[in-house]
This record gives C-alpha cells, structure tokens and sequence, in this order.
C-alpha cells in the first residue's frame, strides 16, 4: 500500500488522526455505528445458524424446541428473524453515514492544506478512507466484544429449561468474518467515495452540489413498487389463513423478490421523493411566507432541497415500515377474530371445547416484536437527524453570528432552523404513512377468513377418547367467518404523532447547538 | 538556462478572461517579480506556471518538457519534489505541528519521519522559527506561521519557489523580513523564485519585473533592470 500511496503507514495513520475535537467526535460515533451495526449482523448470523433438528417425525419444518421463543424454534419463522436483524442495519448505516459529515468542512479545508503540501489525490482520500476504516474496525472489534459478553451473561435457560435467547450456537465464521472486515472496508470505501463529491485543489475545496430542481419522477418508482406489492397480492392464495400466508412470504421465490423489488423502489422513491417535497414545500412557503423565520427557511429549502431527503430518508422508512406493520397487525387481527369465530362455532358443535384453544394469537402477538424493531430503528433515525441537523446548525455558525451580530434574535433563527425541517417532514411523514398503509393492505389484504372446513365432532357425554366413530361424532361444517380489515387510524394517528413528536425533539436539541455556535465571538475567531 | 517559460498562456473563468496570452521566462536562479493591479492575472498567472491550473490554450514548459504532459498526480509530485508553493496564507495544515508541516512534503514522498523531522528542524532553523516547532500554526502570529510556510516550500530544495503575495498579510517589517531571508536562501541554493506581488517593496527584491495589465504582459514594464546589487544580497534597493 505505501508503494502505492508513497508515503508510509505510520504518516498516513498520523495524518489520518489528525484532528479536532469535532473530528473526535466524528470518529467516536462512526465507531458507534459500526459497533450497532455489527451487533445487529452479529445477532442475524446467530439465528440464521440455529440448526434444524434431524429428527424427521414432524417433517421437514421440525421444531428447535430448546428455545423458548416462537420467532427461534421454527424454521420458518427464522429468515424473517435474521431479515428483521439486517434491515435494523439500514438506520445505522444511515446514522453513520450522518456522522461521517460531522466537521465535513473542516476536514475538507484540511485536505486541501495537504494538498497544497504535495498530497495527491489519491493521498487526500487515502487519509479520509483511513480515518473511517480505522474507526470502524475499532467499532466492529467492540461489537464483538459486546456480543460474546452479552452471550456469556444471558446463556441462562429459563423455568422450563429452554433458552430465552440462541446461546448456544455461533454464527459461522464466515460469516464472522465477513462482518468484521467488510464493515471496516465498506465504511472505508464509502467515505472514499463521498469524498469523491469533494474536489480538492491545493487552491481549496470545491463540493459538487447538485444544482438542479428536483423532480417529481421517484413517483414512477413508487408505481413500480405498488405493482410489485399488487403482484405480491395476486399470488396470495385466496384461502389465505395464516400458514399460507407464512409460505407466501418465506417459501415462495417469486413473491418473495417482487417483496423485495416493492420494498426497495418503495424506499428510493420515499427518500428521492422527499428532495421534490422539499423543493415545493419551500417554493409554497415562500410564496405564503410574511414573517422572516419562515422565509429564511423557505429560502433554504429551495436552495438545497437535497437536504430534507439526506436528513429525513431514514426516518421516513422508518415510519412507513410502521405503518406497514400496522396494517399487517390489522390483517392478524381480523384473521384472529375469524378464527376464534370459527373456533367457536366448533366447540358449539361439540362438546369438547379444546377447539378454542386452536386458534393461535401467535402471529398478532409477534407484532409486538416487530413493533419493538421499528421504534428500535426509528430512535436511531432520529439520533443521525439530530446529528444532520446538529452539523447543519454548526455549519451555519459563521451565517448565525453575522446575523445576530446585525441584530436578528436567535428566535427567529431557531424559528427558521424549525420550519425548516417540518415543512418537508410532515408532508413526507404523511406519504409515508399512507404508503406503508397501503402497501401492508395490498400484500395482506382487506379480509380475513377462517373456517370453511368440515369435520367429524365428538357428541359422546363421556368424550372421546378413542377413534371417532359413527355412533360419538357428527359431521359439522363449520361455516366460512370473513372479516373485514380496517384501516387502523388510531394507530396510524398515533404513529403521526410519535413521528412529529420525535422530529420536533430532535430539532429542539439542535437548536441548542444554535446557542453555543452562534455566537457573535464567531467573527473574531476565524 | 531557463528553467520555466510560458508560451502564449490564455486562461478564463467562464467568460471572464484572466490570462490573454501571456509569456514569460524564468532563468535558473533569476528572481522574478510578476507585478500589476489587482485582478490583472497574476495570481492565475502563477497557478498556470505551478501547474496547480491548467490554460486554456497555451503552454507552460518546465526544463523543456510540457506541464499538459504531466498527469494531475504527476504535476501534485512536481509541485512536491521539484517545486515550492507560498501563498499569502491559509496553506498550513492547522492539526498538526509546524514541525510536522514543513516535514510534509518529505514525509509525502516516504522519507523516514526522523530524516524528515531533522531536515524540518534545520529549515525552522534557517528560517528564526526554530523555537516553534512543536507549536500548532493556530498558536503562531501571522509571521511565524508564514516563516513555517515558507520553510515547508523550501524544505525539498525545490529547483523554483512561487511566492503569491508572501508578505500580503504581514506587517511591514515581518514582511521584509521574511522576504530578505527568503531571497537569501534561494540565492544560496540557486532556486529560481517567481514571486507574484502588486507592492513596489516587495518587487524590489526581484532581479526583474514582469508587468501585468488587464491579463497581458505590459511591454513598458519588461526588464525594467532597476533590481540588481542589492536584491543579489538579499535587500532591496
């Protein structure tokens, strides 16, 4: 490698630590991430390495009965696990993709010193590229130091001696291997390549700003997605209880991809989308605007509308994956109404009542789980919108210090910085609501049935408890129980609130930035 | 022997015309001062000689050999090895040490950080920072920190120095200062200097000037031979 770049490693490593505190901070929270991202793969390559128990009695789909947790002991419950784990990776990379733009200009003033100095091209990225990889490594080391630890602590079987917890498998190697490199590398080879953005001259630094209007065209892809998911729909056997609803998503190849088509094209064009929204949000704004914090802010939006989706996008999926599994839940929960219905119906035909302990809430309360992976990501969302906003705070000091300086009160700064971020959030925190919701309705669909069936009821006073027979039983057709799935706008509203709730927390700890930056000291000292 | 020449050198900023056929010569170990009113193409005129920018049409040809010929990387390592570049500020790295800024340059091309660090001592030495090696340029007043600079511009022994306004934000007397030992040093080692100013004192200290109007060379202006004695011993007349 010194070959390559000329000069040693040692004056790499040192140039590639040099820094301020910001860039200590920087680095601090690129470890962070790497470390949450390494434990959220780490925690997926353990469920993806729990075995399938050989004994072929119960067919192919035999249960890993030492755990004491659903999600774990069937098999076909666990690629959603481990795809549960790796989409929990997305708002960490995009935290820390937030905080590798921590300091960015000072850090691209100093590159352009070393250039100056007679570093290449290569050089300058070489120093950025080792600045992250290293921290990265560091946060990926630190990631397995937590995940052995925690390993050794909560390796306790419970009451009945089942495992809360996969302890007692390691991911393959690897597998192992390949989170502990590759997060090092990729986090190296993405900030080479965002600094590409950066030109560095020896006369200074040149950031390529996208100049042009955002489009509305990421409606196209939102269309692709809503026929990708309508397919998914068509594929749903009609008689879709819940067992084929569980093939559908993990056996099936088809709908599985057209899954994963719809979800990606869904999220690109939430996140190119919100560049247009902003964009219009400001040119409204600005048309309706009379009092100065909303026009500066309106100002903003239309200068770089590309900054609502580099803050939002995380966030935004966040909240329409929500509102996807609110609409799943309404599915289970109608479905669970039909079956318990239907159940009914069979112990009423009956005497033996087991039939109502058939029906099975386990997929409506597995939601729960899901429930607690959104919050999970959303709160780590917002920490890199509190770190985008932060920067751009910070950014803008010098900006800050000259307006207050000519007598403009920081309220109306922070009023600014507010509008600023509301007024593309809360229409792209409702299109992401809707979208989810619809999206969760198509795949699920708008009923749930149960029932349907014939069978043979015991009818003996005494039971059953041989073979039915003629003379102990009846046939009984249990009639099919639909129900129809509700949107679920309680949720929907609450999850509207949590949303604005949060983004209005983390922009009031931004502005707090905005006191200390801001300050009229700023033009002295630089 | 001429070292570094500019042949009919056009450069524009969109519409805008900085250089409109400029050519020049620099001999080996010649002083010169490129001089003129602000915005007539100086600075842009000595970013084309560096090779930091490339002309329009034209051509800069150092010790014969075209600049266009070199790649980006190529021309960064001639600006590194072969080259010194001196702006009026901003050019110091602001983390690290001065020490650590002049020792750049050499650390850059791979050389040991001890035969690096010795070599930027000694340079610190020439230059009278010596006893602010270990202070970060943000610790420095404006002279020391363009002392540092100018010791990292000359610490590879360049065969040209570039000076753009060197003493642009200094005060009189540190600015003389510093140009007497500048001038001094590149006399001792034959470096040729293009030294790039719009103050008479400081284009005193040049064996000649070169005068700049509106991006051409102003003909009135050339080898106006009023440099010579003095500016050979470091002073200007």
């Amino acid at each position: 490698m010194s070959a390559v770049l000329e000069m040693r490693p040692a004056v790499l490593l040192r140039l590639a630590r040099a820094g301020t505190r910001t860039d200590t901070l920087r680095v601090v929270l690129t470890a962070a991430g790497a470390l949450l991202g390494t434990l959220a793969l780490l925690a997926g390559l353990t469920v993806a390495a729990i075995g399938t128990p050989l004994d072929v009695t119960a067919g192919s789909r035999a249960q890993s009965d030492q755990y004491s947790s659903l999600l774990l002991r069937q098999p076909g419950l666990r690629p959603g696990v481990c795809l549960a784990f790796g989409l929990l990776t997305l708002p960490v990379l995009a935290l820390a993709g937030q905080c590798a733009r921590i300091g960015a200009p000072a850090r691209d003033r100093r590159l352009a010193a070393l250039r100056l100095a007679g570093a290449t091209p290569r050089q300058s990225t070489a120093v950025v590229a080792t600045e992250t990889g290293l921290a990265a490594l560091l946060g990926a080391c630190a990631g397995f130091a937590v995940h052995f630890t925690l390993r050794a602590v909560l390796d306790e079987p419970n009451a009945d001696g089942r495992l809360p917890l996969p302890t007692d498998v390691l991911p393959h190697p690897v597998g192992m291997a390949a989170v502990l490199l590759g997060i090092p590398l990729l986090s190296a080879a993405s900030s080479a390549v965002l600094t590409r953005r950066v030109v560095v001259s020896p006369l200074g630094v040149t950031r390529r700003v996208r100049t042009r209007v955002p489009r509305p065209w990421p409606g196209l892809l939102l269309l692709a997605a809503a026929a990708a998911f309508a397919g998914v729909g068509a594929l749903r056997p009609e008689e879709s209880g819940l067992p084929e609803t569980d093939s559908v998503l993990v056996e099936g190849g088809l709908p599985l991809l057209l899954l994963l088509i719809g979800g990606v094209c869904t999220v690109l064009g939430l996140v190119l989308g919100t560049a247009w929204i902003s964009h219009t949000a400001g040119r409204i704004l600005h048309r309706h605007a009379r009092r100065a914090p909303a026009l500066l802010a309106a100002r903003r939006l239309i200068a770089d509308p590309w900054h609502g989706s580099r803050t939002l996008s995380a966030f935004l999926a966040c909240v329409l994956v929500g509102a996807g599994a609110a609409a799943v839940r309404a599915t289970f929960s109608a479905l669970w109404d039909a079956e318990t219905a239907a159940a009914r119906y069979e112990a009423r035909a009956g005497v033996d009542d087991r039939a109502l302990t058939r029906a099975d809430p386990f997929y409506l309360d597995s939601m729960f789980l899901v429930d607690v992976a959104v919050v999970t990501a959303a709160v780590i969302a917002v920490g890199g919108l509190l770190v985008a906003l932060a920067e751009a705070v910070a950014a803008r000091r010098r900006t800050h210090a000259a307006l207050i300086a000519s007598g403009v009160p920081r309220s109306v700064l922070a009023r600014a910085t507010l509008w600023q971020t509301l007024a593309p959030a809360v229409p792209a925190v409702l299109l992401a609501l809707s979208l989810g919701t619809a999206l969760g309705r198509g795949v699920m669909g708008r009923k749930a049935a149960a029932g349907g069936h014939r069978f043979r009821a015991c009818v003996a006073a005494d039971g059953c408890p041989d073979a039915l027979t003629d003379a102990n039983s009846k046939a009984v057709e249990v009639p099919e129980m639909v129900r129809t799935t509700h949107i679920p706008w309680a949720e929907l509203a609450f999850q509207a609130g949590g949303a604005l709730v949060l983004l209005l927390a983390a922009t009031a700890a931004a502005l707090l930035f905005l006191r200390s930056t801001a300050s009229v000291e700023e033009l002295r000292t630089q | 022997m001429t070292v570094l020449e500019a042949r009919s050198v056009v450069k524009s900023y969109g519409p805008t015309p900085a250089l409109r056929g400029v050519g020049l010569e620099l001999a080996e170990g010649e002083v010169l001062a490129v001089t003129g009113p602000s915005g007539c193409g100086k600075s842009t005129l000595l970013h084309c000689l560096s090779g930091i920018l490339q002309p329009d049409s034209g051509e800069v040809r150092y010790r014969g050999r075209p600049l266009d010929a070199y790649s980006e990387a190529d021309r960064t390592r001639l600006r590194r090895t072969e080259f010194g570049v001196l702006f009026q500020f901003g050019q110091l790295v602001a983390e690290i040490s001065a020490a650590e800024n002049v020792a750049l340059p050499l650390l850059l091309t791979g050389r040991s950080r001890a035969e690096a660090r010795t070599a930027a001592r000694d340079q610190l030495d020439r230059l009278g920072v010596a006893e602010a090696a270990e202070s970060r340029p943000g610790q420095l007043s404006g002279g020391q920190q363009q002392r540092v600079a100018a010791a990292r511009a000359l610490v590879t022994e360049p065969g040209v120095l570039f000076a753009d306004e060197p003493t642009g934000a200094l005060d009189q007397l540190a600015g003389e200062k510093l140009l007497g030992e500048l001038v001094r040093t590149a006399r001792e080692r034959g470096t040729s200097v293009l030294l790039v100013t719009h103050a008479p004192v400081v284009a005193a200290y040049a064996d000649r000037e070169v005068v700049l109007h509106d991006g051409v060379v102003d003909a009135s202006g050339l080898g106006t031979g009023r440099l010579g004695a003095g500016a050979r011993t470091g002073t200007p007349l």
